[in-house]
């Protein structure tokens, strides 16, 4: 049985709907992230979760129980969670204080009380604060308490709401070693919100996009990462060339799409008349100065009209009719002295074209 | 410009010899000041935060009203105090008029609406997320109001500082309920007030300026708190 | 943190039960065991004013082992203490409502104790020009003249009762006197109000008492001092305990039985000679003045 259910959710603020029929499983131990651009509701989601709202429709069950509207018991189901918010207020006193003060309204006694921050404080590396006011500390260290000061309640369920949003490079990278650490050690469920795919590519076994107050796909990463449902989700986990177009012919699965300056040949089931989305990876293109003969079916010349160098690999731009983006190696790059207004040919696999339906 | 010189020097005689009249009747009006400060504030404190905490119609016009009792007239509480408490009255059986009791009740009544108001604005300063980071943390109503209450325990205890101030310095019901009965019911404002009419123009600055010594000391003791 | 505020909260707490118990003590210290009973008496001004309840009282307190709460209050105020309750004797001097007050049935009998007169002061130039007539005249003449000023008690107490009895006894309807441009309603005591004629350089009616007490602070002369009207008689009434159960009738008796004692009324009679040059009170001991 999941831990947290959520069924047909709606969300409304006055007319604007917030969050549409949401439905979500997470089973125990499980690590989820919610992603999606701001504004998409993430927050909101988390909130009713954690039962810090009411939502307009929908369910939501906690370890079987419909706690949607729990009135009594909302205390003692809110007990079994934790909640790190979006931006992370500490108590006006001392770190020590921040972190045990879950452990105290639960009513926890004052020895264990203090073995248990101890040992949280050393895990999120704070000790050497725990005197001092919280308000003092910067703000990765804030996100550092606020992890601890959720964690140390041992919840059956965290939500972290967007843990590094607004940090720096360096206390990103120990905010999400802290998080992989407590779902190493813990067990502890986890539903986190994050804009950044990475991240959740990074800490979660499975991914939620959630777009305009809709989840339009879920799934491990990796599928959802390489297998977008439609063109929002494609464009949200970073594909960039998305070629809109409409199937005009199919057989045995091969399907060639008019895409107004030219044709591209891909593998899908969709059927002639679809119109469709070709998304390709900008690293299944490949570049040369002339056709090449190979078993590759899409071909396009074109001028560069952009050249961006990332570190080891180069980011090509070219108009072949349509905007295409590649990423070749900066050697190769060199070598065929890749530069503005150059013509190339780019070509791809019918294979490395991913098809997504238009619209919904 | 003589008379304030002389009263001036007249009240350090009077602080100096600890005048034994004088030292009784600045007790006094601290003692009976600060047992109202202290029981309107065990009062506003859990009350306010019954106001801020829950959401029934009517809130803001509540608070409204709260507001508009800041300015609430000594004479109007002491009216009201002395015919609730005068023997012929609801309360007259009780026979408390014309002792500290009463007078520390209508001083309760005068300050409550301040202690009230500035505490329940105190709350509405606090980030909305320390609220519910105490809610999501698994605190219980009760919990999440101490909580919340700690982080404005300054604008709090400023509330309080107010209040005291409001308390001792008002005379209007101390005269009214308390009859300034020498020996009794006699406090700093009602003495001055009688040796004005006395013509005692010295002594009567003398005793304002002990109240204002006073109002200094309980100002900087909490203070000095405040910024520990 | 959290230690220091709730250890300041309990220093407040301690220092506030610490002022208290001072005062509580400095009560008890005065008063031996059991509790003393309080006994409530309401005093015109004048009385209070001359200084004569304060050195009255202790020797009240001390003869018959009660606490004596004495309240300032003008005849008027002193009146409806009584008619509430609130006070279980008062001291006043305004025959007309004293009497009133008795067959009302809220005061016992009306017992005179001392009496002197009234006195018309005001700037010794006198610029109306009374000095020396009859008050009722003195005062047709203010009306005439509208050349000084007068200040009023204004507070409905006993002279301010005895002023409107002059101005109808000079054949004026007091509701027109009051609108006159020169005519003052101080509303209140007869010390501010001799205060406030001296300030102003105005006449006043003045019961003789409180004048020579303030004699050394107000700029002002007798002008008026004698005639019949001018009789100025304090008496004492315990308030009836049938309309007013709760007060205490026992101890209001023992107060006016201190009050006509030859003892006390021998200091009445000598109280501020010495001071004043001039005897404040004259003892009249239960008897209506002639």
């Amino acid at each position: 049985m999941s831990l947290i259910e959520v069924v047909d959710l709606h969300q409304k603020y006055g007319e604007r709907d917030i969050l549409k029929n949401i439905n979500i499983r997470v089973d125990r131990g499980e690590a989820f992230a919610v992603i999606g651009p701001t504004g998409a509701g993430k927050t909101t989601l988390l909130r009713l979760i954690d039962l810090l709202g009411l939502p307009t429709s929908g369910r939501i069950y906690f370890d079987g129980i419909d706690v949607t509207e729990l009135r009594r018991m909302k205390l003692e189901v809110r007990r079994r969670m934790a909640f790190v918010l979006q931006k992370p207020v500490v108590f006006n006193t001392s770190v020590y204080n921040n972190i045990a003060y879950g452990l105290k309204w639960r009513g926890v006694r004052e020895s264990s009380i203090r073995k248990k921050v101890s040992n949280i404080l050393e895990m999120v590396d704070l000790l050497a604060y725990r005197k001092s006011n919280a308000r003092t500390l910067s703000g990765g260290e804030v996100q550092r308490v606020a992890i601890a000061r959720a964690i140390v309640n041992e919840p059956e369920v965290l939500l972290l709401d967007e843990p590094t949003a607004n940090l720096d490079p360096i206390s990103t990278s120990k905010i999400e070693e802290l998080v992989a650490n407590i779902i190493h050690r813990y067990d502890t469920t986890i539903i986190m919100a994050t804009h950044d795919m990475s991240q959740g590519q990074r800490l979660a076994d499975r991914i939620g996009v959630l777009i305009n107050g809709e989840i339009l796909q879920t799934g491990v990463p990796r599928d959802v990462f390489s297998s977008p449902l439609n063109r929002e989700v494609a464009e949200f986990v970073g594909v960039e060339n998305i070629i809109d177009g409409v199937i005009v012919s199919s057989q045995d699965k091969v399907v060639t799409i008019d895409i107004g300056s030219g044709v591209i040949e891909a593998i899908s089931d969709y059927a002639v008349g679809e119109e469709v989305c070709a998304c390709v990876r900008p690293e299944d293109i490949i570049l040369a100065l002339s056709r090449v003969s190979s078993s590759a079916r899409n071909s396009f010349f074109g001028e560069i009209t952009q050249v961006v160098s990332l570190g080891p690999l180069s980011r090509i731009e070219i108009n072949c009719g349509f905007r295409l983006v590649a990423l070749v190696t900066k050697r190769s790059a060199e070598e065929l002295n890749l530069t503005r207004t150059k013509k190339v040919c780019a070509t791809f696999k019918a294979t490395g074209v991913h098809i997504v339906r238009r619209g919904r | 410009m003589t008379e304030i010189w002389q009263g001036f020097i007249k009240a350090i005689e009077l602080i100096v010899s600890l005048d034994p009249e004088v030292m009784e009747i600045a007790g006094r009006s601290l003692g009976i000041s600060m047992t109202s400060c202290l029981l309107a504030s065990l009062v506003c404190i859990p009350l306010a935060s019954l106001i801020y905490f829950h959401n029934f119609p009517g809130k803001r016009v509540l608070i409204n009203i709260i507001q508009t009792f800041f300015s609430l007239p000594t004479v109007c509480v002491g009216l009201f105090v002395f015919v609730l408490f005068s023997r012929a009255g609801p309360l007259g059986g009780t026979n408390l008029l014309f002792t500290p009791t009463v007078m520390v009740l209508g001083q309760m009544i005068l300050i409550t609406p301040i202690l009230l108001g500035l505490i329940i604005s105190a709350l509405s300063g606090v980030d909305k997320a320390i609220l519910d980071t105490a809610i999501s943390l698994g605190a219980s109503g009760f919990q999440v109001a101490a909580v919340v209450l700690r982080e404005v325990r300054y604008a709090v205890l400023a509330a309080i500082i107010m209040g005291f101030g409001r308390a001792i310095s008002e005379v209007g019901i101390a005269l009214m309920v308390g009859g300034n009965i020498r020996g009794f019911t006699r406090v700093i404002t009602t003495a001055i007030s009688l040796e004005t009419s006395k013509g005692e123009l010295e002594l009567s600055l003398a005793l304002g300026m002990i109240l204002i010594f006073l109002a200094l000391v309980v100002n900087v003791t909490l203070n000095r708190v405040q910024q520990r | 943190m959290r230690y220091k505020v709730i250890g300041s909260l309990v220093a407040v707490i301690v220092l506030t039960s610490l002022v208290l118990g001072v005062v509580g003590c400095g009560d008890s210290t005065a008063s031996p065991l059991p509790p003393q009973e309080r006994l409530r008496v309401a005093t015109t001004t004048s009385l209070y004013d001359t200084g004569l309840w304060g050195y009255l009282e202790p020797m009240f307190e001390e003869q018959y082992n009660v606490e004596l709460d004495v309240m300032y209050a003008g005849t008027g105020k002193a009146l409806e203490y009584g008619r509430r309750g609130d006070v279980d004797v008062i001291t006043v001097h305004s025959k007309a409502r004293e009497e009133q007050f008795i067959i009302e049935g809220y005061g016992v009998t009306r017992v005179p104790f001392a009496y002197n007169y009234f006195l018309i002061v005001g700037p010794a130039a006198d610029p109306a020009g009374i000095r020396g007539l009859i008050p009722e005249d003195a005062f047709k003449k203010l009306m005439e003249a509208g050349s000084g000023s007068f200040v009023s008690r204004g507070d409905d107490s006993g002279t301010h009762g005895k002023e409107k009895a002059i101005w109808t006894a000079a054949g004026f309807d007091y509701e027109t006197v009051r609108k006159a441009e020169w005519y003052i309603e101080g509303g209140t005591g007869m010390g501010p109000t001799l205060m406030m004629a001296s300030e102003k350089q105005a006449y006043t009616l003045t019961d003789t008492g409180t004048f020579l007490a303030y004699k050394g602070k107000i700029d002002l002369v007798v002008i008026v001092d004698k005639g019949d009207i001018l009789l100025n008689v304090y008496s004492a009434i315990a308030i009836n305990p049938e309309e007013n159960p709760k007060t205490k009738i026992d101890l209001a008796n023992n107060l006016i039985s201190f009050l006509t004692s030859p003892e006390i009324q021998e200091l009445i009679g000598n109280y501020g000679v010495e001071e004043y040059g001039m005897q404040l009170f004259t003892p009249c001991a239960g008897a209506e003045p002639q």
